[in-house]
């Protein structure tokens, strides 16, 4: 491994993305953190590479996925667990495996609320059903339920109010009509 | 010598123009001896290096820790009196 010093900037720059780091421009007087923090990341052992602990969306998991297969040729390392992730699991439990993690720390992309509730809809049938049959159905079905719950106040609470206020305005025009007022209302 | 809060409170109080990194809530002595040894030597500069940092504030803290060896709450004062600056 060259020497963090004599990288390009651009190089910089995609390292850290490798690793996952936020970070904004490369200019000097970033540089430094910049590589203390990618050469802590390495000491760490390549732990960035697709691991199910990351927080990823799926668009981004499968981007990075196609951008590393190249790269890990060269590397030595982890590729013995990377292999063993990659076979062991279908491309869908992968995301999901990721999309368990994900509800903890929501981005503006997808909307941190859909996968919260995507989540906690996962956590339902855990027992009953296999870890295979859990994914497959899961993703594509879950998004649009997962949209009347992400109500504040559900549905049909809606609707029996409506109706009560609406009862409640039938009793007060028919009382004005008639003119004995009606028990209650004065 | 003024408490964190209290020079939070002045730094606020009016645009930063040339105040000093002294004048940074958090920002001591011994501290603003180290960033003006960075050529961090005022406020604004400072400021600037937050906004590079996107304004993310663990990479601010992280660099805080790397140039001036500037402890939790420290960085905590500087953080809050960079965000209200900022976003005031």
């Amino acid at each position: 491994m060259s020497s963090l010093r004599s990288k390009t900037v651009k190089e910089m720059s995609d390292l850290l993305d490798e690793y996952e780091i936020k970070h904004g421009p490369v200019v000097d007087s970033t540089r430094s953190l910049y590589e203390r923090k990618l050469k802590e990341a390495m000491a760490k052992g390549k732990k960035a590479k697709p691991s199910p602990d990351q927080t990823y969306y799926r668009e981004e998991e499968e981007v990075t996925y196609e951008y590393r297969t190249p790269d890990r040729s060269d590397g030595a390392g982890d590729s013995g667990s990377y292999i063993r992730s990659r076979p062991a699991c279908s491309e869908r439990e992968f995301k999901h495996e990721t999309s368990y993690s994900n509800y903890s720390r929501p981005k503006p992309e997808y909307g941190g609320k859909e996968f919260s509730d995507e989540s906690h809809m996962y956590d339902l049938p855990p027992t009953s059903k296999s870890p295979y049959l859990k994914s497959t159905p899961g993703p594509p079905k879950e998004a649009p339920k997962a949209l009347p719950s992400s109500r504040l106040v559900p549905l049909w609470v809606q609707f029996v109010f409506f109706v009560a206020v609406a009862v409640f305005l039938y009793l007060v025009f028919s009382s004005m009509e008639t003119n004995e007022p009606i028990k209650g209302i004065e | 010598m003024s408490s964190t809060s209290q020079k939070h409170k002045d730094f606020v109080a009016e645009p930063m123009g040339e105040k000093p990194v002294n004048a940074l809530a958090g920002i001591g002595e011994v501290l603003g001896k180290r960033l003006e040894e960075k050529s961090f030597d005022k406020a604004y500069v400072v400021l600037g290096q937050f906004l590079v940092l996107k304004k993310d504030e663990e990479l601010f803290r992280d660099w805080l820790k790397d140039t001036c060896s500037a402890n939790t709450k420290q960085q905590d004062g500087e953080i809050t009196t960079e965000k209200a600056t900022h976003f005031n």
